[in-house]
């Protein structure tokens, strides 16, 4: 067996497998641990790629994975719940949890069902329907969750789809580096900036109804 | 001759921008202010010279201008103006602001360049990157007020435009596996064949740019965002953000061969429809008069998405109706600003008889509420006209139908309210707001509704010839 041709399904099968743990935690640390370590796996599948090929593009993308969304975006989030111990956990998932496992589980073979249909022919290779699975994942995290954490968990969740479908679909994208960099950025800005504002303004963590917000 | 050559604008309509926002940062009393104003008037001037020039040209690699990108430069650049001059006394009536003026003014020349950027950019994917620079500058302009529902709108925009963006790079990595190239121009000229893949891409492309243009069901931040920002940022967002996110569209549609396949444009007709239907209805519920607008720039750019997916004479209206929106929107929401600074609320039922209490602004709201629903004789009327004959000649007479019935019920939900609060009796006495103030800002939004006026009467010089130049760009047809 060759292993080197494994690597890059077996890490995706890790990233896949982070990405339906997220699915089915409301409290929010493990969360932010989980999410670092899917960008890890990311950061570490990028940085494989980046040998095998000699890709200087997918070296860079593979140290911001690491570094921006694996250790500098979840130390700031961790921080904030060892301050404000009211973001430890999702209020109002708590009964919630089974059915986003679930319906994270049912969407996944939808998605995966739905990129065969229709891209698989022209990507055969394993694991080619594994980026737009993730896409998926981090769209239904968005989607459902109330907690501001555990949305910016969901926004990093789909950026790391991308920058793995850039490096396993894409081959040779332009500007992929520059992409990715300003995705950090609004990474950045979403956290340090507007979550911190929303602490100070708001005083609570979860999306809530403002009477000016509706209709 | 430099002054006939395209470049020398275009460069003035990126550089001013930046120049602008690097020299507001300076922290003397009143600089932001003035350079701002003085990069807003530039890139105007600029940006009416290739709009004159009907610009049909390439700066290296990167850059590109056709008249299609003409058209949306100037449009974007008067809004960039206007609102730039309407801001100071707006800021003026503001206490305990999250930013500071300066950098206040630094982020709305980002904003701006931003979409000016991905306006004259021929990469899709730096077209990408502008309008997700977008976000970044516009972004923390929402939260200027520092009100819990401001944060919590800022946070839902950053967040599911945001989203919304990371789909349509998605759908650009597709393009690029299925074209190999991303050049937005050269792809236009030479359509690839529309495989499965090419047309995947597209769609993505529609849900990725649609949730920043608005489209349902991707549209929930819009209301928030429009109604929070403050007023000058919100006639940006309204008449010029959303157009820009759909001309990033635009430009990944054309790749696609005339005609367009079915599946692809009846999915785009959904998109269009929907939203307008949608927009319309909700915006019947409405209690803040910010709201309320915000929900007719949802419709009116389902409209524009409508044109778009019928194509022919419904693309010359669909681009009509864009930019006579553009000014008509801005002028609508200045007046809301007047408003809120005079009276401090934005409910509905707080605010009567502003016909005698602000005469100048109650009378240009008036008209600028008119204006945005497409009554006659505005240009958004003329647009929306082009789109409901096309869709009749095209033999769609449902969508003309379900068209109709959109503007119908936007037309009345929009003047029912506004009208109610300029002509309707009693309400609550005005708090002891800026209301002389806030009249003398009465004035841009009459020069934006005349405007808006003279893009349905007249064959304007230079801007009527270039939408019809820029109809023929993406293969539409002018009468």
């Amino acid at each position: 067996m060759d292993v080197s041709s494994e690597v890059v399904p077996l890490l995706g099968v890790g990233i896949l497998l982070t990405a339906l743990y997220l699915q089915s935690e409301s409290f929010v640390d493990p969360l932010v641990q989980g999410a670092a370590f899917q960008s890890l796996l990311i950061g570490a599948l990028l940085g494989w790629l980046a040998w095998t090929e000699r890709s200087v593009d997918l070296a860079v993308i593979g140290a911001l994975a690491v570094g921006i969304r694996a250790v500098a975006i979840p130390y700031v989030l961790r921080r904030q719940i060892r301050a404000f111990r009211w973001r430890a956990r999702e209020l109002r998932a708590s009964q919630r949890v089974t059915g986003h496992a679930l319906a994270a589980v049912a969407l996944a073979i939808v998605a995966w069902f739905v990129f065969q249909q229709t891209l698989g022919p022209k990507f055969p290779e394993l694991g080619s329907a594994l980026p737009f699975v993730l896409l998926v994942q981090g769209l239904l995290m968005l989607a459902t969750r109330t907690n501001t954490i555990v949305q910016v968990i969901g926004y990093l969740e789909e950026e790391n789809a991308v920058v793995y479908a850039g490096a396993i679909l894409a081959s040779g994208f332009p500007l992929f580096v520059e992409a990715v960099i300003f995705l950090d950025v609004l990474g950045v800005v979403l956290v340090g900036v507007i979550l911190s504002i929303q602490r100070d303004v708001t005083g609570t963590p979860e999306e809530r109804v403002l009477e000016e917000l509706t209709g | 001759m430099i002054l006939a050559e395209p470049r020398t604008w275009m460069f003035l309509v990126l550089a001013a921008p930046v120049a602008g926002a690097v020299l507001a940062l300076i922290p003397l009393r009143g600089v932001g202010q003035w350079t701002s104003r003085v990069a807003a008037v530039v890139t105007f001037a600029a940006a009416s010279m290739l709009l004159a020039l009907r610009a049909h040209a390439v700066w290296g690699d990167v850059f590109a201008v056709d008249p299609l990108s003409d058209v949306f430069v100037f449009t974007v650049a008067a809004i960039y103006a206007t609102s730039v001059w309407y801001s100071s006394a707006y800021l003026r009536s503001l206490h305990g602001a999250f930013l500071s003026a300066g950098v206040y003014y630094s982020l709305m020349s980002a904003f701006a360049l931003a979409m000016l950027a991905s306006l004259l950019v021929t990469d899709l994917g730096l077209m990408w990157i502008g309008i997700e620079g977008t976000t970044v500058a516009s972004a923390l302009l929402i939260v200027l007020e520092r009100r819990p529902a401001s944060v919590e709108a800022a946070w839902r925009y950053t967040l599911i435009a945001s989203a919304g963006l990371t789909i349509a790079l998605f759908a650009l990595l597709l393009l690029y596996v299925a074209t190999g190239s991303l050049n937005a121009f050269a792809l236009a000229a030479d359509p690839p064949a529309p495989t499965l893949l090419i047309q995947m891409a597209v769609a993505l492309a529609l849900v990725g740019y649609g949730t920043k243009v608005g489209l349902f069901p991707m549209h929930s931040w819009l209301p928030d965002a429009h109604s929070e920002a403050p007023s000058p940022v919100s006639a940006l967002f309204s008449g010029v953000l959303l157009p820009t996110a759909l001309y990033a569209f635009l430009r990944v549609y054309r790749v696609l061969p005339t005609p367009v396949p079915a599946d692809l444009s009846d999915l785009v007709l959904a998109f269009g429809l929907l939203t307008a239907l949608v927009a319309a209805f909700l915006l019947q519920r409405q209690r803040s008069f910010k709201r309320l607008l915000a929900y007719s720039s949802m419709e009116v750019m389902g409209l524009a998405v409508v044109g778009i997916a019928l194509g022919g004479l419904a693309l010359y209206g669909a681009l009509i109706l864009i930019v006579a929106h553009a000014f008509a929107k801005s002028a609508a929401f200045y007046c809301a600003g007047n408003v809120v600074r005079a009276t401090g609320t934005t409910r509905i039922d707080a605010v009567r008889d502003l016909k005698t209490r602000m005469p100048w602004t109650g009378g240009a709201w008036v008209l600028a509420a008119t204006a945005v629903t497409g009554a006659p004789p505005f240009g958004t009327f003329v647009g929306e006209l082009l789109i409901v004959t096309a869709a009749v000649a095209t033999g769609r007479e449902w969508v003309a139908l379900l068209v109709v019935v959109a503007i119908l019920v936007a037309f009345l939900g929009v003047n029912w309210q506004i009208g109610g609060m300029v002509f309707g009796g009693g309400g609550e006495p005005f708090p002891t707001g800026d209301r002389e103030g806030a009249e003398a800002g009465a004035s841009l939004a009459w020069i934006n509704v005349a405007v808006a006026f003279a893009i349905g009467v007249a064959s304007l010089p230079y801007l009527a010839p270039a939408l019809r130049a820029a109809t023929l760009v993406l293969g539409g047809h002018v009468p």
